[in-house]
């Protein structure tokens, strides 16, 4: 998916709090130990891209809670979406989940984000920097990938690739009405196993009634949560195997650790549950202070929320 | 049932985008090379919407995109590929020799060690570097490999107090198992030395250099050569020592 050579820039005059370049992951290298990395909340991330006409893997910034101010260097077509940050234009209130023609010199900021955790930042091209293991997301503990495989510095100038033409013609939108809210307390479903015959029914119960509080151990590698307690029935440590996205380990001390994009590939500790696919997202737009229930689910119940996202995704941005 | 192998697998929902099929109960060749040989059999098999395979010591954990690859389609498939596990040959190891400067600065436990075991440092040195280890997986950090193979006789407990920060390359033991840090990280393994190579190197053209299924042997150096190596892989001029298994 080569995006072609740079033809624009973003100059970044203050690089927020964690602003990181993301594509939807780096696929085939966690049998090595890489993990995939990409978008936390990778719903609002794809809007984005679709909102400029990008294909859904082309690369953008990922804001984490305060984003950064950009100087626009060629004029492009943008898009915002994820967590409402006090996205501005030259200093003027812009309308995030909506297609915006900017020009050179135009200032690109956002503040403290009012509800959730994530923002997206997508620029019709895509952010053109090199490919690392196939991908262009940015893995901040393996430095790999992204720029120079760390955070955005001041200083930096992020690489745009050549937009599609219908990027510039066509005017995008998500309607309101199919937004998503961003709220302190999320639900998340989740699908006991693969270890859940290692907790007492004790501890099962108390994990599904929760509620569990987001400390501030709360990462791209893993969110650490506190509530009741979760017993397990045999010893914590298993001979150590993969772990999926969405991960729910429970070490000795029966306290949940949600594993999500850059987590570590494989672990030795008892995994009770794993977050559907659909709603990892939600994990990834709370941040310490937020609060997480988890309810169980089927897999056939997740496949269908998954079929419904996919089709949700195909019909929000609107011409 | 000596070999730990299960009479057949289980399959393990993961989520719904990741199953993991456990081939067997135990920590052994030959459940491992069970494992690696289904990796195989599957990434041969090409199936669109298969994203990702991690193999572990006795499953292998399979990502999936559900919306492409339905889950009772990937679940008869795996059913399959395991019915024939037994007539496949496990994927060919490669054999890799790893310089490693024993003892001192480099490897700060290399004397309570040989205290705790009984032995001289150099006879711990002498069973380490004697022994051929088997790499059963990498994971948990890019390009960590996790080892067995060494005698019996160098089995430790781990430290009861990890390090907080052990450098890469650091070559440690505990339990039966080697390890190789491949990034500057925390650790409970007794460090017996280090070794100048790269294990996970992001600016190189291929930056994971141990693979599962690898046989390492580690070739014992003095301080000098492990500079003089070290020299060498930071101009990226060091070819490590590979030998393809046929």
């Amino acid at each position: 998916m080569s995006q072609g050579a740079a033809v624009g820039t973003l100059f970044v005059v203050e690089p927020g709090l964690l602003t990181t370049v993301q594509d939807l992951g780096r696929v085939g290298y966690q049998r090595v130990g890489v993990p995939p990395s990409g978008p936390m909340d990778r719903a609002a991330f794809m809007v984005a891209n679709r909102l400029v006409g990008n294909p859904a893997g082309a690369a953008a910034l990922e804001c984490t809670i305060k984003g950064p101010r950009l100087e626009v260097r060629q004029a492009a077509t943008i898009g915002v979406a994820g967590a409402p940050m006090g996205f501005t234009i030259n200093g003027q209130e812009a309308p995030s989940w909506t297609a915006l023609r900017v020009r050179p010199g135009d200032v690109l900021a956002f503040q403290m984000a009012s509800a959730g955790c994530r923002a997206y930042l997508a620029v019709a091209g895509g952010i053109d920097v090199p490919l690392a293991l196939g991908s262009r997301a940015t893995y901040l503990r393996g430095r790999l990938g992204g720029l120079g495989g760390r955070a955005l510095q001041k200083g930096d100038a992020l690489p745009v690739g050549k937009a599609s033409p219908e990027a510039v013609r066509e005017d995008r939108r998500v309607p309101p009405a199919l937004r998503p809210a961003y709220p302190a307390e999320r639900e998340c479903r989740v699908i006991l196993g693969p270890q859940d015959d290692r907790f007492t029914s004790e501890g099962i119960r108390a994990f599904l009634e929760g509620p569990y509080d987001v400390t501030p151990q709360a990462d791209r590698m893993g969110y650490r949560l506190k509530g009741p307690e979760i017993t397990h029935a045999r010893g914590h440590d298993i001979v150590s195997d993969g772990i999926p996205l969405g991960g729910i380990q429970v070490p000795g001390e029966g306290q949940p650790i949600v594993l999500l994009v850059d987590r570590q590939t494989t672990g030795g500790y008892t995994k009770i549950a794993t977050v559907i696919s659909v709603d990892v997202g939600a994990i990834g737009q709370t941040r310490p202070g937020h609060r997480i229930r988890f309810r169980r689910v089927t897999l056939e119940e997740a496949h269908a929320a998954l079929a419904a996202e996919a089709a949700w995704l195909a019909r929000a941005v609107q011409r | 049932m000596s070999t730990g192998l299960y009479p057949a697998p289980r399959l393990l929902p993961a989520g719904d985008a990741a199953v993991s099929v456990e081939l067997g109960d135990e920590i052994s060749r030959e459940v491992n090379a069970r494992a690696l040989t289904l990796e195989r059999l599957l990434l041969d098999a090409r199936l669109p919407g298969l994203v990702d395979t991690v193999p572990t010591f006795r499953a292998l954990l399979v990502h999936y995109d559900p919306l492409v690859l339905p889950w009772a389609a990937l679940r008869a498939r795996l059913l399959d590929l395991a019915g024939r596990l037994a007539d496949a040959p496990p994927p060919p190891g490669r054999r890799v020799e790893l310089p490693c400067a024993y003892g001192g600065a480099h490897g700060p436990d290399l004397e309570e060690v040989a205290r705790r075991l009984d032995l001289t440092p150099a006879a711990v040195v002498d069973l380490h570097a004697g022994a051929e280890h088997y790499v059963y997986f990498v994971g948990f950090t890019p390009g960590l490999p996790y080892m067995a193979g060494q005698p019996a006789r160098l089995t430790i407990p781990r430290l009861d107090r990890p390090r907080t920060r052990t450098p890469a390359g650091s070559v440690g033991i505990g339990g039966t198992q080697t390890s190789i840090y491949s990034v500057e990280s925390p650790g409970g393994f007794w460090v017996l030395g280090r070794t100048p190579l790269r294990l996970y190197d992001p600016a190189a053209a291929e930056p994971i250099l141990l693979r599962a299924g690898d046989h390492v042997r580690f070739r014992p150096i003095d301080p000098a050569e492990f500079d003089a190596l070290a020299e060498k892989v930071a101009a990226g001029t060091y070819r490590p020592r590979i030998e393809e298994e046929t």
